[in-house]
């Protein structure tokens, strides 16, 4: 065993020479380089093969008729819109006018009952008088 | 050290910079997995699934000081998720693979016992004991890099420390340290 004299960064000191860098295994850049360069080319594959699947007519015939397909339901689905828009709007002008008519007809009677409570009260207490002398 | 990407440096990150990096860095890298891990073909497998990935994030990386970071950063992770993912049984200080003593060191029996006693530490602390001894790292620069706290950063230091110190105490009584 090794003696040493006490140092309160000896510790330290060792340690930083028990942890020194080691140096990779041979080849080890290589290596990396190879698989870096075969990830590379995979994904380079892979790219192209998902491209390649529109060079196939039927795929391309196939892809145009899904996208028109999209676009015409989406077309429909605008105008069923814009139709449910425009019926919900006359529905709306003529809940309004129906409105404007109630409020002017109950107006009107209003104006009625009122005329016929302003012309009452000066028949009535004449009217009651003889009954209760009877 | 500033671990952070300064504007002023060049990108390095055409095809051959890759290489260049890869050469520049792979000891820092194999030697943090190698010391962290303590098993040299782990190391070497994790090592490079660091440098394919470095591969593929490479042009987000302004600088040499940002891959650098970056390394240490990744390197430091995965060696925890690596260690987390496929904890071995515990074993004792004596079945621990001895890592291969460096040639110069002063004292190699102690030096390889010490190698061994941080392989045992828990897993931050020794992460933490690896980059400020091996990368000669501050604890500001570690905290950044593992994301955590300065001052749990040096508690971690003084544990490990006092630990270390108690086992080559006890197990190589001569030796004062």
């Amino acid at each position: 065993m090794t003696s040493m004299n006490p140092n309160p960064n000896r510790l330290e000191d060792v340690l930083k020479q028990a942890l020194r860098r080691e140096e990779a295994p041979d080849n080890f850049a290589a290596r990396v380089l190879t698989q870096a360069a075969q990830n590379s080319r995979a994904r380079e594959t892979r790219r192209e093969s998902w491209l390649g699947v529109f060079s196939q007519p039927l795929v391309r015939w196939a892809a145009f008729a899904a996208v028109s397909i999209c676009l015409i339901a989406e077309g429909v689905h605008y105008r069923n819109q814009q139709r449910e828009r425009a019926q919900g709007e006359a529905a709306k002008q003529q809940l309004m006018l129906a409105l404007r008519i109630a409020g002017s007809k109950l107006h009107l009677a209003k104006e009625k009952v009122n005329e016929i409570n302003t012309s009452r009260p000066e028949s009535q207490p004449e009217s009651r008088t003889p009954r209760s002398q009877s | 050290m500033a671990a952070l990407p300064t504007a002023d440096r060049t990108p390095d990150t055409a095809g051959t910079g890759f290489a260049d990096i890869v050469r520049r860095y792979q000891s820092m890298v194999f030697s943090i997995a190698r010391h962290f891990l303590g098993d040299p073909s782990a190391a070497e497998e994790l090592a490079q699934d660091v440098f394919l990935q470095l591969h593929s994030s490479l042009k987000d990386l302004k600088s040499d000081e940002h891959v650098k970071f970056w390394l240490r950063k990744v390197t430091g992770h995965r060696c925890i998720d690596h260690r987390r993912r496929r904890r071995p049984p515990q074993v004792s200080l004596d079945e621990t693979p001895e890592p291969s003593a460096p040639q110069n060191s002063a004292d190699p029996l102690l030096a390889r016992r010490l190698r061994q006693y941080v392989a045992s530490l828990p897993e931050k602390p020794r992460l933490v004991v690896i980059l400020r001894y091996q990368e000669d790292m501050l604890p500001e620069d570690i905290a950044e890099i593992l994301a955590m706290p300065v001052a749990t950063v040096k508690s971690h230091l003084q544990r490990s420390l006092a630990i270390l110190r108690e086992k080559v105490t006890r197990t190589m009584g001569e030796v004062t340290i």
